[in-house]
């Protein structure tokens, strides 16, 4: 029997073993986020208004909109894709259901930058995509499919993909099958069935992934800046202009500091909302 | 336990006696412009002086900026553009450079000041992609924005940097004396009229693949990718004229724990042959007066130094000075 006090116990040792981990975290992260955003109210000179110039123009009014549209946009895509992959995975026999995974996690593990040029090559107006388009008669002359929000979606929900179908296939995962044929017992059409019972169960996978590729979207540089146009400008292309080219670290410092709460909020809902409640 | 001490301690003792073999780091841009500083200006320093050259990059100025103010400076030696460079020397980021190990007499005076000597020099030019064109040409900067007779899209750099707007000015009719102080309201509204058509590249190797793949099929490109993409069997439109000049700098941050060794690699980086045979492989101006004449007149005839006659330089101590008003209002434009 595990008592409150060997818990407590468990705790504190365990608290023990992490230090380490805490003071790394402490050192190589905390320390220079705090600093970053100290500068946000000091430089050039102390006060607020970085975040005054920031969240009072229209142009960067029209960055964060952006930033929060495409993430959005690309968060709903991937789940609708990764929904039915991560059903597939968990019903699939072994041997095939591994080869998938395989090509899932390739894919992540080959280099970002490599894959956004490949994007770039196939989605241009002489590229294998709208070439296709063309001798299938779909299309008559070229469509734009780059530098444009068409583009920035495509690469990301590409690259976000296997972090919405790895949590979705764990909580699938879990599902009894023969829920659904109970399902169907009782008379649910199989609409209903995926509406009232398989999307229920799901959600928490749902939601952690969508929480993980909308927060990852949120701060993502390679991508739009590579296959979006700066209509699309998202605030990481922002907050490389300003610290990169201008040396304006107060500037981006403030952006990255809205950025930063804007994940936490989003994150707390996602505890308040999802974290299954035994564990609080 | 005391063992293992006095096993490290006597480890690295051999480790600093050992360490004569001196290294500075150099950091530049990548691609092909870095892989030439490296066989023709660090390989032959090192084989003068022994002191290695670990190469470093890209050249980022935020972190420049970062390492200089936490005082842990890990460059020794960086490639910068010439009105970051003028800013930085302002900003109080540089070593002043030192003329006494670095031969000035020879250097082309537009470039040289107290913080800063050119790298290299280099000029935006019109390029374009003849596939795209069955009839006309384009052949200066008004066609850039003349979308009834050239229509497609056209390619510009991306960042704040002298060019685009100079390009635009002189499109508009501006006369290139009359370029400065910059009209700024003219050249935006000058942009306007082509905003939706145009793609920003960031960096030298994407410029080329809009233009090869006639994604962007005109555009203002830095000459030595052009002179590269038709080295390798590509068909390119370049037209010089009013072809627009501006300089890489080299620079030592502030801070530095091998200043010396800097300046010797910047003397070496500068000489007439160093200066001549990157050129040579670079397709970018050598900015040592002495270096044409090292040099195959072949190759000499496709640099921008030749073309001086209908070339505009532009003013980057202006650009210096105004660098920061410039970029706000260049990166709100360009997300508006």
């Amino acid at each position: 029997m595990v008592t409150i006090a060997t818990t407590q116990r468990r705790r504190r040792s365990g608290l023990g073993m992490a230090m380490p981990a805490i003071l790394l975290l402490l050192a190589f992260f905390v320390v220079p986020v705090v600093m970053l955003l100290t500068r946000s109210v000091t430089d050039p000179e102390p006060g607020l208004h970085n975040y005054a110039a920031l969240l009072g123009s229209p142009t960067y009014g029209r960055i964060f909109f952006n930033t929060f549209f495409v993430s959005g946009l690309v968060t709903l895509i991937t789940a609708l894709i990764a929904f039915p992959i991560a059903w597939a995975l968990a019903i699939m026999p072994r041997l095939p259901a591994g080869i998938l995974f395989a090509v899932i996690l390739l894919s992540m593990w080959t280099n970002l930058l490599t894959r956004t040029y490949a994007w770039m090559v196939m989605l241009q107006q002489t590229g294998i995509i709208n070439r296709m388009l063309q001798s299938i008669g779909l299309i008559d002359t070229p469509i734009q499919l780059t530098n444009n929000l068409i583009g920035v979606t495509i690469g990301m929900v590409y690259i976000m993909l296997p972090f919405m179908i790895l949590p979705l296939y764990g909580v699938i995962r879990k599902i009894d099958p023969a829920i659904l044929q109970a399902a169907a017992l009782c008379g649910a059409s199989r609409m209903q069935a995926l509406v009232r019972v398989l999307l229920p169960l799901a959600a928490p996978g749902i939601a952690s992934g969508g929480l993980m590729v909308f927060v990852m979207s949120l701060g993502y540089y390679v991508t739009p800046s590579l296959l979006g146009g700066t209509a699309n400008m998202m605030l990481a292309e922002f907050i490389v202009q300003q610290v990169q080219s201008l040396l304006n670290w107060g500037m981006g410092g403030a952006a990255a500091f809205v950025l930063l709460v804007v994940t936490l909020a989003l994150y707390a809902l996602q505890l308040r909302l999802f974290e299954p409640r035994e564990t609080r | 336990m005391k063992h293992m001490l006095t096993a490290l301690a006597v480890a690295g003792a051999l480790a600093s006696t050992g360490a004569q073999a001196q290294t500075i780091t150099f950091s530049s841009w990548g691609g092909t412009t870095q892989d030439a500083q490296t066989e023709h200006w660090a390989a032959p320093f090192t084989a003068d002086t022994g002191i290695g050259v670990v190469q470093d990059g890209p050249t980022d100025y935020g972190k420049f900026q970062a390492m200089v103010e936490a005082g842990a400076v890990s460059w020794d030696v960086v490639d910068v553009e010439f009105d970051f460079a003028l800013q930085a020397g302002q900003m109080g980021l540089l070593e002043p450079l030192d003329f006494d190990i670095i031969d000035k007499d020879q250097l082309d005076p537009r470039f040289v000041s107290d913080y800063a000597v050119g790298s290299f020099y280099y000029s935006f030019t019109l390029g374009w992609n003849p596939a795209n064109f069955s009839g006309a040409q384009p052949s200066t900067f008004a066609d850039l924005f003349d979308l009834e007779a050239f229509p497609g899209k056209r390619t510009f750099y991306a960042w704040s940097h002298p060019g685009v707007i100079e390009a635009a000015l002189l499109a508009d009719g501006v006369a290139p004396d009359d370029l400065y102080p910059l009209d700024l309201d003219r050249a935006f509204a000058k942009l306007d009229t082509i905003k939706d058509e145009i793609i920003w590249w960031e960096g030298g190797a994407q410029s080329q693949l809009l233009l090869a793949s006639g994604e962007a099929p005109l555009g203002l490109f830095w000459n030595g990718r052009l002179y590269a993409l038709e080295a390798e069997g590509l068909e390119v439109g370049i037209s010089w004229d009013h072809n627009i000049t501006a300089a890489d700098a080299l620079v030592v941050p502030k801070g530095t724990n091998n200043r010396e060794a800097a300046m010797q690699f910047i003397a070496e980086a500068t000489s007439a042959r160093g200066q001549a045979d990157f050129a040579a492989a670079s397709a970018y101006a050598p900015i040592n007066l002495a270096s044409p004449d090292l040099m195959d007149p072949a190759i000499r005839a496709t640099l921008p130094d030749v073309q001086t006659a209908v070339q505009v330089n532009a003013d980057l101590a202006y650009w210096a000075e105004n660098r920061e008003a410039i970029g706000n209002r260049w990166y709100a434009w360009q997300a508006q």
